[in-house]
């Protein structure tokens, strides 16, 4: 009788261990997974901050009269550069994004300047890189929509609770963005 | 938040019914195995074992194997060609839906062809390729483009690049078992004659069974690619968090005429975003492809 209480107890200790096992690894996973999604944000904000000055080279010649609009690009760049946490990086390229969008509108202007190889290769590759930070953007909140939704439902919220993990923020997208994150052209 | 619920519930319901079909095609395959022993041992089903499973498991491995470069030349796909400026956007679009789905990047191939497609294929996410024709690059706006993009790119994420790849692999080795049953029947009578054992009545069915199994694994495969092509619509229209691009694109593809005939192998039409062979608009259970309008008015209902 008494090893069958024996026994029954080891399963059920067992089974908890192993749903303990189960959770933790997903929510080291999710997490990890969070982190690697802003590293890929990061790399394009990157990518995007060294583009910068090349297009400002190219553009100089063509553009003496458009002293504000270059200025304001140069300014989003450093906020860029200067900006510490996810929200203020986020908050810095959507300045850049506006920025860039006056400047291409501008360029307009400048038959000479769009027919240069060099400003259609930047053009092409500023949009893409845009393009890719509005879709890393766009999964890493879903990553972390997915996590927040594990560690707050049952059974996970239980977990989390002795994990000590809180949900994490997801970034906040400007709303007319949301409608259209790429730009056409 | 409601728009994105719907979307999660197309999806759910799909990978469901995607299960049921699979696990139909699994048992097929093993009962057509089983009646092969039945028929040539007469009763014997240990020796046939023995003989036909690893026939057919080495001619769905061989398949499995070597379908990537198989579809490719079947399409004479050549990769895409960075210096081109409409092809270097079309790695843009593949780049940014891998990023939107968390997906390594895919090798990038071209099609030339009038047609608008577009297909997916390998063996597991990490080693995918997809490909499109040259006409979808040229007749396709970005964001349609972008649309077709992400649909290729959920069939990579929900690994129904490998699902059809092992189901085409599949039922080539159901069709393959069934003619050899057939010939060998037509020209020796097989071991019917050989042996007095086994029930003959059962031998009989099974011969039926054997005959006609091809066309209910065809029918199963052809099942669970359309299932896979509405799934495909809406994790793409998730991704792109916009179905009217997808939308657009499948109408333009309704409405095109190409001159061009079709290339490629018609085994792998599933593959492609639309039937490259022929346009079919009403429910078929001969059909690799839903509707073109019932996928379009279910994309517009998200």
């Amino acid at each position: 009788m008494l090893l069958w209480i024996g026994i029954i107890i080891i399963i059920i200790v067992a089974f908890f261990l192993l749903i303990f096992w189960g959770y933790y690894n997903r929510i080291i996973r999710m997490e990890n997974r969070i982190d690697n999604s802003w590293a890929q944000i990061d790399v394009q904000l990157k990518r995007r901050a060294d583009l910068i000055p090349n297009l400002m080279e190219t553009v100089k010649g063509y553009m003496k009269h458009e002293r504000e609009v270059l200025e304001n690009v140069t300014k989003a760049r450093s906020a860029l550069m200067t900006a510490k946490s996810h929200q203020e990086n986020i908050d810095a390229d959507n300045m850049l994004t506006g920025a860039l969008k006056s400047l291409f509108a501008v360029a307009e202007n400048y038959p000479d300047l769009k027919a240069n190889q060099n400003f259609m290769q930047l053009q092409d590759e500023l949009t893409h890189t845009e393009d890719k930070i509005a879709y890393s953007r766009q999964h890493f909140n879903d990553v972390t929509l997915a996590y927040n939704n594990i560690i707050e439902t049952f059974p996970g919220l239980w977990f989390a609770k002795r994990m000590n993990r809180k949900t994490r923020d997801m970034l906040k997208i400007p709303e007319a963005d949301r409608e259209t994150p790429k730009v056409k052209f | 938040m409601e728009k994105k619920l719907l979307v999660e519930d197309h999806i759910r319901r799909n990978k469901r019914q995607t299960i049921v079909i699979c696990s139909f095609m699994a048992f097929l395959f093993i009962a057509v195995v089983l009646s092969i022993g039945y028929i040539l041992f007469a009763g014997n089903i240990i020796i046939a074992m023995i003989f036909a499973i690893p026939i057919a498991v080495g001619y769905v491995f061989i398949t499995y194997s070597i379908s990537v470069q198989t579809v490719l030349s079947a399409a004479k796909a050549r990769p895409a060609n960075p210096n081109n400026r409409e092809e270097k956007l079309f790695i843009y679009k593949v780049e940014e839906m891998a990023i939107a789905a968390g997906l390594t990047m895919p090798k990038v191939y071209v099609q030339d062809s009038d047609n608008i497609n577009a297909f997916a294929t390998g063996k597991k996410p990490e080693e995918a390729v997809i490909c499109a024709t040259t006409g979808a690059l040229r007749k396709l706006k970005t964001d349609e483009l972008e649309g077709v993009m992400a649909h290729e790119m959920s069939h990579i994420k929900n690994n129904d690049i490998l699902i059809m790849t092992v189901t085409v692999a599949v039922v080539g080795a159901i069709a393959l078992i069934s003619e050899l049953v057939f010939w060998s029947l037509f020209w020796g009578g097989g071991a019917r004659g050989r042996k007095g054992e086994g029930n003959a009545i059962i031998i009989v069915l099974a011969i039926i069974f054997v005959i006609l199994a091809p066309i209910f694994s065809r029918l199963t495969y052809l099942a669970i690619s359309r299932k896979r092509e509405y799934l495909a619509d809406s994790n793409g229209a998730y991704l792109t968090r916009n179905p009217e691009g997808l939308a657009k694109a499948l109408e333009k593809i309704k409405e095109d005429h190409p001159r061009s005939k079709p290339k490629g192998s018609k085994t792998v039409a599933p593959l492609y975003i639309a039937n490259p062979f022929k346009r079919v608009s009403v429910n078929s259970i001969w059909a690799t492809h839903p509707p073109i309008d019932e996928r379009i008015k279910r994309l517009r209902s998200m």
